[in-house]
């Protein structure tokens, strides 16, 4: 007879157990608020196209305490979730091959961290400008 | 118990286990292919051999100067046929292999390169880096794996063979994973199994190199060849024995005493060059450099560390860009198990115990005097070795024979027709109880490991580099000793699920057998020859009494019978061995005198 | 005075399927010496404590790949991860995660196996060609394209760090991913056409939620996750390419 009996064991909680797993589940719950941030930016669209009072109404409700409490920490989580977008970025590309040697991960990544910062700033500064 | 009928059954799945399997399923579809290994076939200590395979590849080499170098390199005790036939067929079987998709390192133009080493005379040694072992391994299970004859039977142990009328007609294994038996039959079976070097204390090889099939074919009467050459590689990890590549050297490696003095100069193998050609200093063959190493230490001029004497080896002058592409194996072994950094600091080596030479008696296409029975790579002297291995041969070895082992399988299985299948399973539950009462064996109390340990303590006491009449005497008192006391081994696990404590009983007992025909073969070997050196009286090389291979025969609770067979020379007549200098003038001068 | 010999503990999960029913953690005092791998440690412990402690090991070198286990819940190969990297604390060795434990240390690996031989990992020839042809010419470039690929020792650590694979073990997961990949971007091959099927199908790439943890493990740099959402980026391109093409995909 056989005596063979594998363990299977459950995978409960499976990502408490390693913290890098915890952190792979804070970029994925950082997305909310990418998306969170993305229907608040459609929601001001529909506000313009319902007039001028519906803009105005928005703006202001923007400028309340909560609004802006919500701001602060979409800007940390997304800050977060494009931290850690970039820092697997390598292994989500095919091989960038400069002067016949294949890119190292880390260029990929602060590239892309740059680029972002860069965009960042150039926006900031549009919008700045427009402002003023 | 499980019944398996298979046509051919090969035992073991390292490189020739598997390049055996492929053999029969490309020579005759038709064959039921059983191919039953201990561990996965990926597993097989095959996957550790780092420098290279050899094979003539260069316009400037030849076929001759391949032959020659083998010849030389095993101090004239090599099947001169055998050897022919293996160099003609070397490069043939590495280019297979790269159609099977094997990663060779290239050349810009795409050609696959070769690299220098040991005791051959033009670079022919083909390598993937410094994995070479690893990706033909691999290569070969996964191009298995397209051939649907081969029903393979991982982690399954085989026990014992079973013969019927003088004639192969099964197997007997262990599955692993539950512990019941199994009985593979068949008409002819391969034993590729590999080599014993873990009856020694300290050696480069991996915790599966128990000489099993050896010890499988020894007791069914197949006498063991030339089991007293055992291959000190030079170069390795002091403590724990792992091997650093003589690719190391072939890239241009030094080796220094404690002095920082490249002592090989001293031992007949100079020049000292910045560059070392071939044949000499660093790129000696392994005999001679382990020797070396063994008279510095008797010298005083070795480094003393924490396991021992050591000399060291020098890569600096390589730099870093180069070891990382040639050898990034060796990069990181020595800086996580030395935390050596090769680029900035020599590491520290000493020789241990590499390869086991001699093996299963077989002849030119590898058939062993059992009718039925094959046997290729490691666990076989087919005769290419002699007293000494070059580096590089045995990576090719395993391809060119464990396909001419497959391939002569094939046909004696399609020449004879299956034994009586109820006197193989008799025979077959016979091994069963034999096996189970081991595990059952309530009668002793020696630990396992304890055996094992003053076994492989004797086998290095006795058995090393340099040996003595007095101290290889005490080892095959002590190996006596210890078969007698194996006879109250005690298997604490009783159980049948993965029981590795029963397995590692079995082993001990096929390497106490083995052990045994090395240290009785040594002690009647009285001169020095390739790996067996003597300090007793018998320091030369003495073709008139012992140009003939030892035969060790299996004797049931005894030590074995030793008798000796010819040698067969064709064209190249025992010389001198010389390597360096030395060895250039030598051949000169051979040149000259044959015209 | 003699100096007292230093101790360290390992803490082992074990399980015996003929004896318990669930797996449970044993405290072991292993003499301790700065140069000690795990592996020897687990070693001295079936050597001289406890004869039936069952685990793989064989090269003691990270080759063979059979040594894997959960070094404080991080999956390592034991022989090159080192008792002085832990001691004076206690380690915690487990069987590597995510797979059924059959005794022990020692996992089942029959699926694995299954997934490896799905991927027909052999050399489909583009152009066959016989050994007296010589060798296929291939360059360094061409090499280095698969080279990191065909460097997976089948250790398996990547799958212990694989939660998908954990939720669901049908997916074929890093390895047998990056061994696909291997033979795809080989130039003497011309299958890659045939292997997708594969790819694309339920156990196919798009389990994977790049966690990227695969890779980090891999103690060969074999970049298995890069393999696996490289193979993406193909399925995707065969989809859609499929409505441009009668013969539909990369075929």
């Amino acid at each position: 007879m056989n005596k063979r009996r594998p363990y299977v064991r459950p995978m409960d909680g499976w990502w408490r157990k390693n913290p890098y797993f915890v952190e792979y589940m804070i970029h994925e719950a950082t997305a909310l608020f990418v998306a969170a941030y993305a229907a608040v930016l459609l929601i001001g669209l529909l506000r313009l196209a319902q007039g001028e009072a519906a803009w105005t109404a928005w703006l202001a409700t923007l400028q309340g305490g909560w609004a802006i409490l919500f701001h602060l920490l979409a800007l940390v989580a997304i800050s977060y979730h494009t931290y850690t977008w970039f820092k697997i970025m390598p292994r989500t590309m095919p091989p960038v091959i400069v002067g016949g040697k294949k890119l190292a991960g880390w260029v990929i990544t602060a590239g892309g961290l740059a680029a972002a910062a860069a965009a960042s700033l150039a926006l900031l500064a549009l919008v700045w400008g427009m402002a003023r | 118990m499980e019944i398996y009928k298979a046509d051919v059954i090969i035992v073991g799945g390292g490189g020739a286990g598997l390049r055996a399997a492929i053999a029969v399923a490309e020579a005759n579809p038709a064959l039921k292919i059983a191919l039953v290994s201990k561990v996965y076939p990926m597993r097989s200590h095959t996957v550790a051999a780092e420098g290279g395979s050899a094979g003539v590849k260069k316009a400037s080499d030849s076929l001759d100067y391949h032959f020659n170098d083998t010849v030389h390199g095993g101090d004239w005790l090599c099947e001169q046929d055998v050897v022919e036939y293996f160099v003609a067929r070397c490069t043939e079987e590495l280019t297979q292999l790269e159609h099977w998709g094997c990663p060779w390192s290239r050349t810009e133009d795409g050609h696959v390169n070769v690299r220098a080493f040991g005791g051959m005379k033009i670079e022919r040694t083909w390598f993937a880096a410094d994995k070479t072992g690893f990706h033909m391994l691999h290569t070969l299970f996964q191009t298995s794996i397209k051939y649907p004859s081969i029903k393979r039977f991982d982690e399954h142990f085989c026990v014992d063979l079973i013969v019927e009328d003088n004639r192969i007609a099964g197997v007997v294994a262990i599955e692993i994973a539950s512990g019941e038996f199994t009985l593979v039959e068949g008409r002819a079976a391969v034993i590729a199994t590999g080599g014993a070097g873990r009856v020694f204390r300290e050696n480069t090889n991996g915790g599966v190199v128990t000489g099993d099939g050896m010890a499988l074919a020894y007791r069914h009467g197949v006498p063991l060849r030339d089991m007293e050459f055992v291959q000190y590689h030079p170069t390795c990890m002091p403590g724990t024995g792992l091997l650093f590549t003589e690719a190391c050297r072939g890239e241009g490696g030094f080796l220094l005493n404690k002095d920082g003095y490249r002592y090989l100069q001293d031992y007949g193998l100079g020049p000292a060059e910045p560059t070392p050609r071939n044949k000499a200093m660093e790129l000696g063959p392994r005999d001679r450099l382990s020797q070396a190493f063994w008279y510095e230490q008797q010298k005083g001029r070795t480094i003393e560390g924490p396991h021992g004497s050591v000399v060291h080896l020098d890569l600096r002058h390589l730099g870093e860009e180069k070891l990382r592409e040639r050898l990034p194996q060796i990069y990181e072994l020595a800086e996580q198990f030395l935390g050596v950094d090769p680029a900035l600091a020599p590491i520290p080596v000493r020789p241990a115990v590499h390869y086991t030479m001699g093996g299963i008696l077989v002849d030119g296409r590898c058939a062993s005097p059992l009718a039925g029975l094959y046997a290729a790579g490691e666990c076989s002297s087919v005769g290419i070795h002699g007293a000494n291995r070059l580096g590089s041969n045995s990576l090719s070895e395993l391809l060119v024979f464990g396909r001419v082992a497959g391939e002569e399988a094939a046909r004696f299985a399609s020449s004879v027709a299956p034994a009586a299948p109820a006197s193989v399973l008799a025979q077959a539950q016979a091994v069963e109880q034999r096996v189970l009462g081991i595990r059952q064996n309530t009668r002793g109390n020696e630990r396992i490991a304890t055996l094992r340990k003053e076994m492989a303590q004797t086998m290095e006491d006795g058995c090393g580099i340099y040996r003595l009449a007095e101290t290889m005497q005490k080892t095959c008192d002590k190996l006596d000793e210890l078969k007698e006391r194996f006879k109250n081994v005690r298997v604490e696990d009783k159980s049948s699920v993965w029981n590795t404590d029963w397995l590692l009983a079995i082993e001990l007992e096929y390497q106490l057998d083995v052990a045994q025909a090395m240290a009785y073969s040594a002690i009647n070997r009285r001169e020095s020859r390739g790996a067996h050196q003597r300090l007793d009286g018998f320091e030369q090389r003495d073709d008139v009494n012992f140009l003939k291979h030892t035969q060790a025969h299996y004797v049931a609770g005894g030590a074995p019978r030793i008798d000796y067979g010819p040698v067969k020379i064709t064209k190249s007549q025992p010389g001198t061995r010389a390597y360096g200098a030395a060895g250039e003038k030598a051949e000169q001068e051979r040149k000259a005198s044959h015209g | 005075m003699a100096e007292q010999p230093k101790t360290i503990e390992i803490e082992v999960l074990r399980y015996h399927p003929e004896k318990d029913k669930t797996p449970h953690t044993q405290v072991f005092e292993v003499p301790f010496t700065d140069d000690m791998s795990v592996l020897q440690g687990v070693q001295y412990i079936k050597d001289y404590l406890d004869g039936s402690l069952s685990f793989r090991w064989s090269c003691r070198m990270a080759i063979c790949g059979s040594c894997g286990m959960m070094i404080n819940g991080i999956p390592s190969l034991s022989c090159q991860t080192f008792l002085r990297d832990y001691y004076p604390a206690r380690v915690r060795v487990e069987a590597l995660a995510h797979f059924p434990i059959e005794r022990d240390l020692v996992i089942g690996m029959e699926g694995f196996i299954e997934k490896l031989e799905s991927i027909q990992p052999y050399i489909i020839p583009k152009e066959p060609r016989t050994p007296a042809q010589g060798e296929y010419l291939q360059t360094p470039e061409q090499l280095a394209k698969y080279e990191q690929f065909s460097s997976c020792i089948n250790c398996l650590l990547c799958y212990a760090a694989c939660p998908q694979f954990g939720l669901n073990p049908g997916f074929i997961g890093p390895a047998a991913t990056a061994l696909l990949h291997r033979y795809n971007v080989d130039s003497r091959d011309g299958a890659q056409a045939e292997r997708m099927e594969l790819i694309n199908s339920e156990e196919g790439v798009f389990n994977c939620t790049a966690v990227g943890y695969c890779s980090e493990v891999c103690p060969k740099h074999v970049d298995p996750a890069n393999a696996v959402n490289q193979n993406k980026t193909n399925s995707a391109a065969d989809y859609f390419l499929r409505f441009l093409s009668p013969k539909g995909g990369a075929k």
